[in-house]
């Protein structure tokens, strides 16, 4: 089996209006063995400011805590919090520091900019930034989540929208993956709020 | 030009084949054509390493006091796609005669379908019912002769007869055991924990019922390759019954519900007047 589906995961981050959502599953397990149904996969970096890591579990807690580390040396420096463009030049550019010997993990970064307008974007495991104007997906089920995705995804959702249509591709694209879902969780991020949820999935 | 004759199943049964009317009978095995490639040997290889992956299920059945518990889920996995949701692994071999499916799902299907059909022809010749040991020992001895050849099946017989309930394990290396609980598949172990918990040889039939469906849940949960609906039968001396084929998804939420969110009550300002 690939080191990349060793533990298995699913990511999705969405567009809307004035607003992004990003989501993804609960399940940790070795292989076919479901370990956990409460791994946290997504981490806020600031309040508008998401990152999502899909790939193997100990380097999405590693590059979440050097991530977290290199933005509060930032904001001690900068005293201002990070841009999603800068920060997604950051995640670049570690990844590609470890060319020869990568974390295996493909992060997505989901934020508002200063004037309200959201911003997605993916890398590859070695820092191939990926910028989009709709939707981003990683992880062991993302043919299925592109899939989804493609079908369900209107421009310019209102955060309610958005997360019904975030929630149902998730669902659905997992429930055809064996080692991904067992319940999900979403974060619907405006200027003003965060609204998080957690999906009732299938526990299969 | 190799001699393959030795390939070819026991030689009471070719001498069966040999006489004009078995074909029409179905006495005679069924006859494969082999694969006509320069190196066999290799291409069965391959054939093996094809199937392989394909054991990614649950399936149980044990043996109490009222008869016979036929339990399983219905994933079909192939590497980490779920291929179907909705597959039936409880085959019904004849009305008191269940055989399930793990391993080779064309394997399985069609070697039991044999099985169903010469054991009708052993009532046929012998006035009764064949017991659950004659029909086990006919797929076993099938599944030896063909041996190393690819097929891969890991599948229980569980059936009532005239000495009471049976259940034998028979897999495509040649192997039959009689036992009095068994499961089978990736999810196996974490049905093992649960059933050999919960088992007592004099439970009712419900509770049977209801114990072999929660270790298929268990499974289900835990396993990556087991999920879909546990289908629960049950034998007994009138034959066989469905006795529920119940979503996994739901199951969760019927074992485990989700305990409903309290709201605080907020303090109001009291009014002083």
């Amino acid at each position: 089996m690939s080191i990349t589906s060793y533990n298995g995961s699913a990511l999705i981050a969405m567009v809307g209006k004035n607003c992004f959502a990003i989501a993804s599953d609960r399940r940790l397990g070795v292989q076919f063995q479901t370990i956990a149904t409460d791994f946290q996969r997504i981490f806020e970096i600031h309040e508008t400011l998401y990152v999502g890591l899909s790939g193997l579990a100990t380097d999405v807690q590693t590059m979440y805590q050097r991530l977290k580390f290199r933005h509060k040396l930032y904001n001690l420096r900068e005293e201002r919090n990070m841009r999603p463009e800068t920060f997604a030049s950051l995640v670049s550019a570690m990844l590609y520091e470890k060319r020869f010997g990568p974390y295996f993990c493909e992060p997505i970064i989901a934020g508002l900019n200063e004037d309200g307008t959201p911003f997605i974007c993916t890398t590859d495991l070695i820092g191939a930034k990926q910028l989009s104007k709709d939707f981003v997906v990683s992880g062991t089920a993302s043919e299925s989540l592109y899939g989804a995705c493609e079908s369900m995804y209107k421009p310019d959702l209102e955060p309610e929208e958005l997360f019904e249509t975030i929630s149902q591709a998730l669902l659905s694209s997992v429930d055809r993956d064996c080692i991904s879902g067992w319940g999900g969780i979403v974060h619907v991020v405006s200027a003003d709020q965060v609204i998080t949820r957690t999906l009732k999935g299938r526990m299969d | 030009m190799l001699d393959l004759r030795v390939l070819e199943p026991c030689s009471l049964q070719s001498s069966l084949a040999a006489c004009a009317d078995s074909q029409v009978l179905g006495t005679a095995p069924p006859t494969f054509k082999l694969p006509a490639v320069a190196d066999l040997d290799g291409f069965q290889k391959a054939a093996v390493q094809m199937v392989k992956p394909a054991k990614g299920t649950t399936t149980l059945a044990f043996v109490f006091k009222h008869g016979v518990i036929v339990a399983a889920d219905s994933r079909a996995s192939m590497g980490n796609y779920i291929s179907s949701q909705t597959v039936k692994k409880i085959l019904e071999i004849n009305r008191y005669l269940l055989g399930t499916m793990a391993g080779g799902a064309a394997d399985c299907q069609f070697w039991q379908r044999n099985l169903g059909t010469r054991c009708r022809l052993h009532e046929l010749a012998n006035k009764r019912r064949i017991s659950v040991a004659g029909a086990s020992k006919l797929l076993a001895n099938t599944l030896y002769s063909y041996r190393g050849m690819g097929l891969s099946m890991g599948t229980m017989i569980a059936g009532w007869d005239e000495s009471g309930p049976g259940l034998y394990y028979v897999d495509s290396e040649g192997g039959r055991v009689e036992g009095k609980r068994f499961s089978v598949g990736s999810g196996s172990t974490y049905a093992y924990g649960v059933l050999d918990t919960g088992f007592r040889f004099d439970m009712t039939v419900d509770e049977a019922v209801e114990l072999a469906r929660r270790a298929i849940y268990h499974a289900t949960f835990r396993d990556g390759a087991s999920g879909g609906v546990a289908s629960v039968y049950y034998v007994g001396p009138q034959g066989f019954k469905k006795m529920s084929g119940d979503d996994v998804g739901e199951l969760h939420y019927k074992y485990y519900p989700v305990p409903e969110a309290t709201v605080e009550a907020e303090m109001e300002d009291v009014t002083t007047s």
